[in-house]
Order: structure tokens, then sequence, then C-alpha cells
């Protein structure tokens, strides 16, 4: 049975019907080292139904970030293919680059650069004339509210600040993915807040995101979808409350469980309080 | 938008990171000025004008200027300036765009031979208080100009190979040091013929020399084209070498 057909019958996978955003089949990275081969994604399958918010998760090392890097041209494949927005990015890296907007782990920002100039820079890039890059540029400022800050060079913004203006370059094509590692990872419970609702009117106006993180609660309050990648391998797929069900049903739990619960049990591990603290333990 | 389009506003970004850090502009002047007033004052009177044939009618700086200009146009930021777009992500940024892969690296190329030109006229202009002169006139000083700009984007490509590959800055400072074992293998003191055998040799095989003895023979001579032509056949060739080899690696670059 095929993925396709597992999710169609499983009712896991993206509304029937609805046109793929991002596709991966048998999906392969492997790193050739003195040290030997290693098998940072082992066949990883998925299907994102566009104007979703899929959200991809998994423990530190287990392939989120290079699954991305593959879907977004930054890194070669393997073997298997990728589709994003109808396009293999093998085939076509080019085409597939105007299609997705990309916001990795590290905000990729030029700190010697004003928030605007990036902007402008990076719409330049993507093949607009000056004027419309400036225009472009603007837009983009006041919807991470950031005009205030706009002609500051970009080493004195904050760390939330990085984050919008990174999201905001990301945006300056109008893509129809985008792709985020890890957005909120070290910024304080405020800009997060302010990062998530920049997510929601961005996916308001139809663009799919797909999301790594590492934040459960981020997953449960954004993500239409999910899957748990673990060892190189997607183990789990389906909505929060599809896996969270899938749990109560298969452990016989009197309550719903939490996505933690969810995530620990698909990636094999346990919580023990030890000491008075809190630490994962493999099972 | 093309490939050259792509480049020209990439390079307009480093000239503007090179504008807004002063500091490393400094350096590139300041050292090349020291060792130009360093080795004039040291062998000036060793080597006076009236009577040593080599200088044609000039003072001993004017002998020592190429080393200056070589010395400045090989301190190019362009390799630590992408290394730290690559350690910032800012590169992975470019790399998802629709950007040619070759606009990525003679972006910043392109730069360094911009900037080259404004050093190189500086130390032009520092150095006529030393008694120099450019004797093949404005085209002379024209073609003193592009050589030495080339020389920029050779070493400058050179760099970046080892940015690219290494993607460390350690390793990209240390890289850098190459530059000077090259330059004291070449008749930088004598002319060739006045260097021992086995210095003789070594400078015959260096390809910095050949860059040297055009700047030389067009700041010292009337416009002598031998020299001249083997300075630029030498940037070419180590030109589209360190432009394809830095192609090469982008395009592998995972």
């Amino acid at each position: 049975m095929t993925t396709a057909e597992w999710e169609l019958t499983q009712g896991r996978g993206p509304v029937p019907g609805k046109r793929l955003a991002v596709q991966a089949e048998r999906l392969v990275k492997q790193y050739r080292g003195r040290a030997g081969t290693v098998d940072a994604v082992r066949g990883v399958d998925l299907r994102v139904g566009a104007g979703e918010v899929f959200g991809f998760l998994g423990p530190n090392g287990a392939g989120k970030s290079t699954t991305v890097r593959m879907l977004t041209t930054l890194m070669s494949i393997t073997s298997g293919t990728a589709r994003v927005g109808g396009i293999d990015v093998t085939a076509d890296p080019d085409a597939a680059r105007r299609r997705i907007g990309v916001a990795l782990q590290e905000a990729g920002l030029d700190p010697r650069q004003t928030g605007r100039e990036l902007l402008v820079l990076q719409a330049r890039l993507f093949g607009m004339s000056t004027a419309p890059a400036k225009n472009r540029a603007q837009e983009l400022l006041e919807l991470v509210e950031l005009v205030d800050a706009g002609d500051r060079r970009i080493k004195g913004y904050s760390g939330g600040m990085k984050r919008r203006l990174d999201l905001a370059s990301a945006l300056v094509h109008e893509p129809e993915v985008l792709f985020l590692d890890e957005p909120t990872t070290g910024l304080d419970p405020a800009s997060r807040l302010t990062v998530w609702e920049e997510l929601r009117r961005i996916n308001a106006r139809g663009t799919t995101i797909f999301l790594t993180t590492q934040y459960l609660e981020e997953a449960d309050q954004l993500c239409d979808r999910l899957a748990v990648i673990d060892g190189g391998l997607i183990v789990r797929e389906g909505t929060p409350e599809q896996l969270k069900t899938e749990l109560r049903q298969r452990r016989g739990l009197d309550a719903q469980p939490t996505l933690d619960q969810v995530f620990l049990d698909a990636t094999g591990r346990t919580r023990e309080r030890i000491a008075g603290e809190v630490q994962e333990v493999s099972a | 938008m093309t490939a050259v389009q792509q480049a020209n506003v990439l390079g307009g970004r480093a000239l503007r990171e090179a504008l807004r850090t002063p500091e490393s502009l400094a350096p590139t002047l300041f050292i090349p000025v020291f060792f130009l007033i360093v080795n004039f004052g040291q062998a000036g009177k060793i080597f006076p004008s009236s009577s040593t044939s080599f200088l044609h009618g000039q003072t001993y700086a004017a002998f020592q200027l190429p080393i200056s200009l070589l010395l400045a146009a090989s301190f190019g930021s362009a390799a630590l300036y992408l290394v730290e777009d690559i350690e910032g992500g800012y590169f992975d940024k470019l790399r998802a765009a629709p950007v040619s892969r070759s606009a990525l690296v003679i972006g910043r190329l392109h730069a360094e031979a911009v900037k080259s030109l404004f050093i190189t006229t500086v130390l032009v202009v520092l150095a006529l208080p030393f008694g120099v002169s450019v004797a093949s006139g404005p085209v002379g000083f024209l073609l003193l100009l592009i050589l030495t700009s080339l020389w920029a984007v050779v070493f400058s490509g050179f760099m970046q190979l080892i940015a690219l590959k290494t993607r460390s800055a350690a390793a990209t400072n240390s890289g850098g040091l190459i530059f000077f074992p090259l330059l004291f293998l070449t008749p930088n003191f004598v002319p060739r013929d006045m260097l021992t055998r086995p210095m003789e040799i070594a400078a015959t095989l260096n390809p910095v020399t050949y860059v040297m003895e055009a700047l030389r023979s067009l700041i010292l001579q009337d416009l002598t084209w031998t020299p001249v032509a083997r300075g630029f056949g030498v940037v070419a060739v180590l030109g589209v070498l360190m432009v394809t080899l830095n192609l090469r690696l982008i395009r592998d670059y995972d």
C-alpha cells in the first residue's frame, strides 16, 4: 500500500482532491564521510495540501532540518523525489525557489544592512525592479510591524525583531509554500505569540506553511496536521486530534493525552521524574 | 533578471558592507603604505635614482610601489564576509532564492575589483610625494588600475575557494597568509636578473612575478607591451581558473 493509499484509508492525509503543495516520496539523505555513511533521512514520504499548516516534529538529530533543506533545494537528495508547488526540486530548482519562502533555524540576516535594505535586496533577487521592490519592502515592514525599525541596521534588532524580519524576507515574492525551521526557538513568550499571530495571518492569505518545531504546544496551536520523524523515518502522521485519540484508544487512557505524550510515545521515549526534575530517557 | 544583473545587485551589497566597516579598509591602506615607507627608507640610499639603471630616473619608491599595490589588492575581505554569511545563515537565504549560482560568487569578486580601483588610486596618490610618477602616462595608469583590480579578483577568488570549502573563518584567515611567501619569492627588492640563481628560478616559476613586473614596467617606463601582456596573461589564466573552481564548488555546495 502506498503512503497516499494509507493516508486515504486512515483519513490521515491532506483533504482528498486538494492540490498538493509539498510531496516527497522515499526521500533519502546519506552523508558520506571518512567514518562511513550516515543515513540522516531514510525514506520519508510526505504529502502536504495547499493552504495547510503542516507541523514536522522530531527530537534533535531526527532528520527534520535535513528534510527541510532537501525540500528547499539547499541540500542535494541522495534518492527519492520531492516536489514543491508541483515542481521537482532537483529537476528545476530555480522554479521551485520561486514558489517557496524559507526561514531557517538561525534568522539568516545580514547585520550590516537595514531591515528595509535587506527586503529590497531580496525582492530584487526575486526579479523585481527597484521601485516595486521598495514598495514591497514597505508592505512587508508594515505586515511584521517593523516600520519604525526599518531604517536601522539589523545588528541592533532584538531576537524577536530578527525573526519577524526573517519571516518578512521569506514572504517577499508571495511564495506558495513557506518553510519555517524552528521559527520561535530562543524567543521569549511574548515574541513567540507575535510570531504565531504572523503565521496565522500569512496562512489566512492562502500560503501553505511547513513548520518544524520542538515546541509541542506550538504545533498543537498552529498546525492542521503533523508528522513525527524519528531516526530519519516518519513514525506518526495525522491531525493533532487524530494522534491524541489514537494514543488514548491504544493505551486505554481515560483522558485525552497531550501532544507531548503523543510525541514521547512516537519517539520511543518516556518521562521519568528523577530528583524533582523531569528528564527524558530512552524507553 | 540576468546573472550579470544579479551579480551587480550582490556586488552593490558587498560594497555597502565594506563602506559600513571602514575599520576593515584601514589596514588595507595602512600596511601597504607602511611597506612602501619602510622599504624605501631602508634601501633608498643603496639604490640612488641617479646611478641605478633599473629605476629609469625615478626613486626606489617607484620600484617598491607595485609590492604595495599587490599587497593591498590581496587584502580583500570578500572571503571573510562570505564565511560570515555562511556562519550566520544569510548565505542559505541567498541560495534559497532563484539567483544564479555564478552571481553568488561573482558578486563579491565584482565588489573587490571596484574596491581595488579606489585603493590603488589612493596608494598611487600617496606615493607621489616619494618621487613616484606613472611613466607610461594616463593609458598606463588605467592599465595599472585594471591589472591591480584583476589581481584582487584572482586572490579574492582563491580566498573564496577556501571559504566555500572550509566554511571556517579561522581557515580562511590562515589561507590568506600564503600571499606572503608568494610575494617574497619575487624580484621584490631588485630586478630578476640580479637575484641569486635559486631565487631567480623560484621567481620565474611564481606567477606573482609577472604581475609585479608588469606593474613596475607601467610605473617606471614608457608603455612596453611585452611585460604588460605577460602580466595580463597571468591574471587572465588565474582569473578563469579561480572563477571556474568557485563555480564548481558553489554548484556542489550542500
